[in-house]
């Protein structure tokens, strides 16, 4: 029991953070078209900046994650920008390509910059661990867990409720009657990607601290957020979001009584079998977002 | 086509034009500078570094300069492999210095015996290094199984009654586990599960779940910095009340003291040096050089623990290229068999094991056990 | 390029050891044409049938690892009294079984993903990939897991009479390289010449029109898959008895992104494409080497996919066949208007 009450609770933080990193990659596919190669790397973007503004220049940690955030915002609008707005209307095979060396370049410029020796990054939590009961939870995961749903809620607020996000839904139900209807695709498509950028980034900012931050560490990200997505759905933001816990689930039990060395297996083996049976997800009857 | 043909003649040139300039007495060195175990293995090349830098400011080997030629083998056995390969038939190596983990060694032994070249293994700790019968392979490490025995009498002192292992799923982890759990139960004491994590996992909490469940008052772990400082992090995340030894020697503790603190109290660290008390050091005089050109050079001082490995390859490397007279892979190997100097860690001389006839190098290093109490390093007597 | 020209290709790589007596010149080259064959069988799905498979690594690393424990010899407990044990195999025989079971794998990787198109495919097959890679990690007892398969028989030693030094043993295993490469070249070609390769072709331009005229497209997708599979496994043997030394990290995704930058840059859908991209990218980091670091070398190749992409869409070989072929239409104008007899059009590759 106790055992099992202490995989739960740790699978629910986890979730959260796999969560944030496969809605911004389900939601830049569902209104750009694009499999985001370079999401891992908009991940450990954020786990390094945590670590510069943090370790290196001494900025209060909470800060610091904040400013972490902006620039994954920022970065996201960059790539957007430069590599993909001369892509418009290309096939999904070709932005997948050019987004595969996007993550190459910055996974060996972050590699240059930071060397492979990895980084660790102090948090300014009790080190005690919060006791519930039978089970206890660092202090440190128990923050992760609140602002990833802070920035869950957010993200669909933002989809939701502000005419930006309007406009969003707007392009993804149909590109060019929007365009008609007097909706800058471009605008668009910079705040999509900024924003999906943005999650992932954060998804690093706070998993950083709480494990090691390497210039590889985005790679098994990436794959985990695809998994994560075809869960989901493509383009199915309740989906990803569902579908982070429940991959955070399978993973945290398959580790805790079938094999811990699996445990990075169970969610593609999840994807395998989700696909045999049910080829566009769980959650999607057909593609759809917000 | 014609093209592609003229890039091969060039290529071929390029080729020509660096072996014909092979003026300094080369030596490779084989280390992880990224991926999961880089921070040792970067201070390990470093302190090769200070080493050729010292021999050649001091007129070098034979009046050549060393050079060293540092290849990354990416944490990895393969790239190890790999490097090797780059190191003996691109840059031509006499000697080379390699390759951090028993795994990655064990990767790279096949390629020593196939070109015929020396290396000197400055951190590998798994008995099938030396008892391959590979004659190219001459070990200035410990063996899992002298470390062990180092330790055997701090096992009562410190009152050890049932172990547990965690340890890093490759020969370095299984080998030091296997070998610690014969010397307790030599000792007489009771050791439980052996739990087991990949080289890169980042989170081991499910094993140390399991850790928690069993009766064990002491839990002796086997990895690199990296693994080390999760599973401390995590253990105290859990709230598992236990013992900590750690083995292998590239455990920082002064970084482990800093970046952790409560959670790494009370832990004891097997080690092959330690730097904070260089008077204990089988040759004190040559600790304090290294060290003071270590600190010169602005290194990271919790480095020192590490980078030693490096320091006395070289010099070893260096004293036998002496002997030998000439930068001669075979001779270089016959001379290795005949040195005995002065290193940081003790006397580097070289012993016979493994298979007969086709003997491999065994020195006997100093073993070195630190225990973080209060916060600070101190020398348990043994 | 010419039938001719391919052939003379052949044959000034096989007169190369006559003329290079330096190991790591032949280290490079070997390497190169291991990854070149792995590029060549991607082509196959990548450029043939417009699958995006990612985890192409799969089948060279089931391969490679094939490879390494048949001639190895290994043993699986399957019940508590029945254990199944394989005694060490010649390298030939491993090389085979290799191909073998790599082709199997293609069979029930193909029929599986071919059930999602577009971005699905793409994810299933990559995590087919990481699926094999965490098995190779986690089976310690058949795979040695981390600590990786090591001293793999060389294929070098079946030839008797050869084996007197590392540079004979070089270019003995230069020499399989090659033969294996121009044998997986002739396979593919033939494959695509055939009614096989006219349906995958066919199905790539226009699926839905394609199912309507008859093509039976999961069929002709599987067997593509198979033949893909097969050949990737033959380069992932010959990769695992000339290194010697198989680990997990095979199965990681940059191995594939190597061989789908070869094959997108010198052209996919192309014979030749695959040729050309693994001939530049294998050299390429000896060229850059000396001048960069490794991490600044990777930073070009991605930049060169890129740019590949923007510019040179269909890659190298159709930019050169259709630079050629302006050429010579402009030629044959001049010709034509003496002898006033057409030409049959350029033949196309592919």
């Amino acid at each position: 029991m106790e055992q099992l009450l202490q995989h739960l609770v740790n699978a629910i933080i986890l979730g959260s953070t796999y969560a944030l990193l496969g809605i911004g990659l389900t939601f830049i596919f569902g209104i750009m078209r694009v499999v985001n190669f370079a999401h891992g790397e908009l991940y450990t973007f954020g786990a390094y900046m945590v670590y510069l503004f943090s370790v290196i220049l001494g900025v209060n940690f909470l800060l610091a994650i904040a400013i972490a955030i902006v620039l994954g915002v920022l970065l996201g609008a960059a790539i957007e920008y430069t590599l993909l707005r001369k892509l418009r209307g290309a096939d999904v095979d070709t932005t997948m390509l050019v987004m595969i060396g996007a993550w190459i370049i910055m996974q060996n410029g972050e590699q240059l910059i930071w060397s492979g020796v990895a980084k660790s990054i102090p948090t300014p939590f009790p080190e005690e661990p919060l006791s519930l009961g039978l089970v206890s939870v660092a202090w440190s995961r128990v923050f992760v867990f609140v602002v990833a749903i802070a920035l869950i809620i957010l993200a669909q607020t933002i989809i939701q409720r502000t005419r930006l996000g309007k406009a969003m839904r707007a392009t993804f139900q149909d590109r060019d009657t929007a365009a008609l209807m007097g909706i800058n695709i471009n605008v668009i498509y910079l705040a999509t990607f900024a924003l999906g950028s943005g999650l992932a980034s954060a998804a690093g900012a706070l998993l950083g601290p709480i494990f090691i931050v390497m210039p590889t560490m985005g790679n098994l990200a990436v794959l985990k957020a695809f998994a994560i997505v075809i869960l989901g759905g493509l383009g199915n933001m309740k989906g990803a979001a569902i579908g982070g816990f429940v991959l955070a689930l399978v993973e945290e039990f398959g580790a805790g009584y079938v094999s811990s060395g699996y445990r990075d297996a169970m969610g593609f083996l999840l994807i395998i079998l989700v696909l045999m049976v049910k080829p566009t997800g769980l959650f999607a009857r057909s593609e759809r977002i917000g | 086509m014609k093209a592609f043909n003229s890039t091969l003649a060039a290529f071929a040139l390029v080729l020509a034009a660096s072996s014909a300039s092979a003026d300094p007495i080369k030596i490779g060195i084989n280390q992880p500078l990224t991926g999961s175990v880089a921070a040792s293995g970067n201070f390990i090349t470093d302190g090769a570094k200070l080493a050729a830098e010292a021999i050649n400011a001091n007129g070098g080997v034979l009046g050549e300069q060393i050079e060293l030629v540092v290849e990354d083998n990416k944490s990895n056995p393969s790239e190890a492999a790999a490097a090797a390969e780059k190191l003996i038939t691109r840059d031509e190596v006499s000697a080379m210095v390699g390759a951090w983990g028993s795994s990655f060694t064990l990767a790279v032994m096949p390629k020593l015996e196939e070109y015929g070249v020396p290396m000197v293994v400055e951190t590998a700790s798994s008995s099938k290094v030396t008892s391959a019968g590979n004659p190219w392979v001459f070990r200035i490490s410990a063996t899992s199984e002298m470390e062990a025995k180092a330790f055997s009498p701090m096992v009562g002192q410190i009152g050890v009654k049932k172990a547990d292992f965690l340890v890093v799923n490759n020969d370095w982890g299984l080998g030091a586990s296997a070998e610690f759990k014969k010397m307790l139960e030599a000792s007489g004491v009771a050791t439980g599960m052996v739990e087991t994590m990949d080289p890169a996992a980042q989170d081991v909490s499910a094993q140390l779940a399991k850790i928690k469940s069993s009766d064990a008052d002491t839990l002796f772990v086997t990895t690199g910095f990296e693994q080390l400082s999760l599973v401390l992090k995590q253990a105290k995340a859990q709230g598992l009340d236990r013992r900590i030894i750690t083995t292998g020697g590239s455990q920082f503790p002064d970084r482990l003291v800093e970046q952790l603190g409560s959670a790494a109290e009370g832990s004891l660290h097997i080690l092959f040096f330690a730097p904070w008390f260089p008077d204990a050091a089988a040759n004190p005089e040559v600790a304090k050089r290294y060290i003071d050109a270590w600190n010169g050079k602005g290194y990271d001082a919790s480095g020192l623990s590490d980078g030693f490995r490096g320091y006395d390859a070289v010099t070893a490397l260096a004293a036998a290229i002496e002997k030998a007279g000439a930068p001669d892979r075979e001779a270089i190997r016959k001379a290795l068999w005949e040195i005995d100097v002065k290193g940081v860690n003790g006397n580097i001389k070289f012993e016979k094991a493994g298979v007969e006839g086709s003997e491999s190098g065994q020195n006997l290093p100093n073993v070195y056990v630190v225990q973080i109490k209060d916060g600070k390093l101190s020398l348990p007597n043994l | 390029m010419t039938t001719t020209m391919q052939w003379l290709f052949v044959a000034a790589l096989a007169g190369l050891p006559l003329v290079m007596h330096d190991q790591y010149f032949f280290h490079v080259l070997i390497m190169m044409g291991i990854f070149t064959i792995g590029a060549m069988s991607l082509n196959l799905l990548l450029g043939y049938t417009g699958q995006l498979s990612l985890g192409h690594v799969a089948f060279f690393g089931i391969g490679a690892y094939t490879s390494a424990l048949v001639s190895l010899g290994f043993d699986i407990q399957i019940t508590e009294t029945y254990t199944f044990v394989l005694a060490p195999k010649p390298a030939w025989f491993s090389l085979i079984c290799s191909v073998t079971l790599a082709g199997l794998c293609g069979w029930f990787i193909g029929k599986l993903s071919f059930r999602v198109r577009g971005a699905y495919f793409v994810i299933v097959t990559i995590s087919f990939a990481e699926v094999v890679r965490l098995v190779a990690l986690n089976w310690v007892d058949l795979t040695e897991g981390p600590m990786a398969l090591n001293n793999i028989p060389p294929l070098a030693t079946a030839l008797p009479g050869f084996d007197s030094g590392p540079l004979q043993r070089k270019i003995v295993n230069y020499y399989i390289v090659l033969g294996v490469a121009v044998f997986s070249f002739l396979v593919i070609k033939r494959i695509i010449q055939s009614r096989l390769g006219r349906a995958m072709v066919a199905l790539r331009e226009n699926e839905a029109l394609a199912k309507s005229v008859g093509i039976d497209v999961t069929r002709y997708l599987v067997l593509a898959a198979i033949a893909s599979a097969a050949i990737a496994g033959a380069a992932g043997g010959l990769y695992a008895h000339y290194v010697r030394i198989v680990d997990p990290d095979v199965f990681l995704f940059i191995y594939t992104v190597t061989m789908v930058i070869m094959v997108v840059s010198g052209g996919k859908g192309t014979l030749a494409g695959p040729v050309v991209g693994g001939v530049i990218f294998g050299l390429l980091p000896e060229f850059l080497r000396g001048h960069t670091v490794p991490e600044v070398q990777w930073m070009i190749y991605g930049a060169l996919m890129i740019l590949i992409v923007y510019f040179l869409p269909q890659g190298i070989v159709p930019a050169v066949n259709k630079w050629w072929t302006a050429y010579r239409s402009k030629r044959d104008q001049v010709v034509a208007t003496n002898v006033s007899l057409g030409r049959n059009p350029q033949e196309q590759e592919g």
